[in-house]
């Protein structure tokens, strides 16, 4: 027990972390690591590691993890709005979720040694790292909170899905299994919201078809634009489908799902393509995802300031815990 | 109706009902389920949840009466029983090994944990609560793995 006073001071996190026990891995060339990957052989943190990979890892994981604390924020702020006290524990039950996997995931990001978790969040509080696209648009009523329920957790557990099966860094892999049994989990409510939405009055028909209007696009943008051939994510097996296979993955699943509530999707050119049994949606235009790659996106400034905030405003909390471990430690010593 | 293989096949069907986070880990691994009662009145299960604020209550409530509907029970009713309350003890050697895989521990009171990766000692308790309020988040040293603790 105890030990968590210090689960903040992330220097000292870096001054412990064991580097002798297990069989340390080493590989002579970057062709026998890819080999070693290629034969689904999975990295372990106390391993040698290409640097070229371990930043690449680190980079996805921490974009992961600011996404999962900026999604967290985002459900917070319609917990004193959620229609109905079980909607109300829903919201808060989903926050506590979002906001544990940020804290798995930073730990996992931060062990790999390029960034503290201090250092992280700095970074996301002064705009100078990414998360996902989602989470820099403005969420105007609870049907947008019920679309993202539904449709962008969807988008989530897609690629999260396609990661965690064959991911190659180990910790990773691991945290991703148990984010992946609870986004199931979420999507579950999302699904049971959204019917009550569908099958409620013409007004909250309505009120979700704009939702719907809304978040499609940020939605198609979540998977990315499409995988380049030398994505190195894919050849070191950090992903495992293009971002076009997962995007259309998605589409193949939700577009005859929210047709069948009723609801339009909006994109002109969408068809159902007959001999071939698939739908097809029209051309992306990726403009918006740029913006929200360069924090300009509609709603960045402001998300990024709340974050920014609720970090600023608890610092007495880290220094009261600072101070309580350094006492704690000098009585020891 | 109530021939003891309906009995027999409404108390399977309720005991094999996944918990909504850890699927493949069911309530009676967990120790969730208490009791199950059929009668000529109806079936009646007790459940015992971890802890009184669990907010997937509602669900395991849901998925238990439709287990126990699909199994050929009426009149099914879901009651959440606190008395004596939930411990790590209940969980089932099974449950402990399913919990395993999933990276989480469980142990009862300030006992220490044991890395279910790597079977080191050198677990260190980061934040009391993780992504519900029921488990902690820990890390192993050893093998750098985050890990997830149930206290009870």
């Amino acid at each position: 027990m105890g030990g968590w006073v210090r689960y903040h001071t992330n220097e000292r996190l870096f001054a412990t972390t064991v580097k002798k026990r297990h069989v340390m891995r080493s590989w002579a060339a970057l062709e026998d690591f890819e080999a070693f990957l290629d034969a689904g052989g999975i990295v372990e943190p106390v391993d040698d590691m290409p640097e070229e990979y371990r930043d690449e890892v680190f980079r996805f994981i921490e974009m992961h993890a600011n996404s999962e604390l900026m999604g967290g924020l985002t459900e917070r702020d319609f917990i004193p709005k959620a229609p109905g006290m079980q909607r109300k524990l829903g919201t808060l039950a989903k926050t506590q979720d979002e906001i544990g996997h940020a804290h798995l995931l930073y730990m996992v990001a931060a062990d790999l040694g390029i960034k503290t978790r201090d250092q992280m969040l700095e970074d996301l509080y002064e705009g100078r790292s990414r998360f996902h696209n989602v989470f820099h648009y403005r969420v105007h009523t609870w049907a947008d909170q019920v679309a993202i329920a539904y449709m962008i957790d969807a988008a989530a557990l897609t690629t999260q899905q396609a990661v965690f099966k064959d991911c190659s860094y180990g910790p990773y892999r691991r945290v991703l299994r148990r984010i992946v049994a609870e986004e199931g989990f979420h999507m579950r409510q999302g699904e049971e919201m959204l019917l009550r939405m569908a099958d409620g009055t013409p007004r909250q028909h309505a009120m979700f078809q704009e939702a719907l209007d809304r978040w499609w696009q940020p939605a198609m943008h979540f998977f990315g634009p499409p995988s380049s051939s030398r994505d190195v994510l894919l050849r070191w097996h950090i992903k495992s489908a293009t971002n076009e296979e997962l995007r259309d993955r998605y589409v193949q699943k939700f577009v005859p799902q929210l047709l069948d509530y009723g609801f339009t999707i909006p994109d002109p050119d969408l068809r159902y393509d007959e001999p071939r049994g698939r739908w097809v949606i029209g051309d992306i235009d990726w403009t918006a995802l740029k913006q929200t790659q360069l924090n300009t996106g509609p709603d960045s400034e402001r998300r990024i300031a709340t974050a920014r905030h609720g970090w600023d405003g608890a610092r007495w909390v880290r220094e009261a815990l600072d101070a309580s471990a350094a006492r704690l430690e000098s009585r020891v010593a | 109706m109530s021939t003891a293989q309906t009995v027999g096949d409404i108390r399977d069907a309720v005991a094999a009902v996944n918990d909504p986070e850890f699927p493949g880990v069911t309530i009676e691994d967990l120790g969730i389920l208490r009791d199950v009662r059929v009668g000529a009145d109806g079936t009646v299960v007790d459940l015992v949840p971890t802890f009184l604020g669990c907010p997937a209550l509602g669900v395991i409530a849901d998925d238990v009466a439709a287990a126990a509907r699909a199994a050929g029970a009426r009149a099914v009713s879901v009651r959440f029983v606190n008395d004596p309350p939930w411990s790590p003890d209940l969980i089932t050697p099974a449950g402990r090994r399913l919990l395993a895989e999933e990276f989480t521990v469980a142990v009862t009171g300030p006992a220490f944990v044991t890395c279910p990766l790597c079977g080191s000692v050198t677990v260190e308790e980061r934040s009391p609560f993780g992504p519900t309020a029921c488990r902690a988040i820990a890390y192993c040293e050893s093998c750098r793995n985050p890990l997830e603790v149930m206290r009870g």
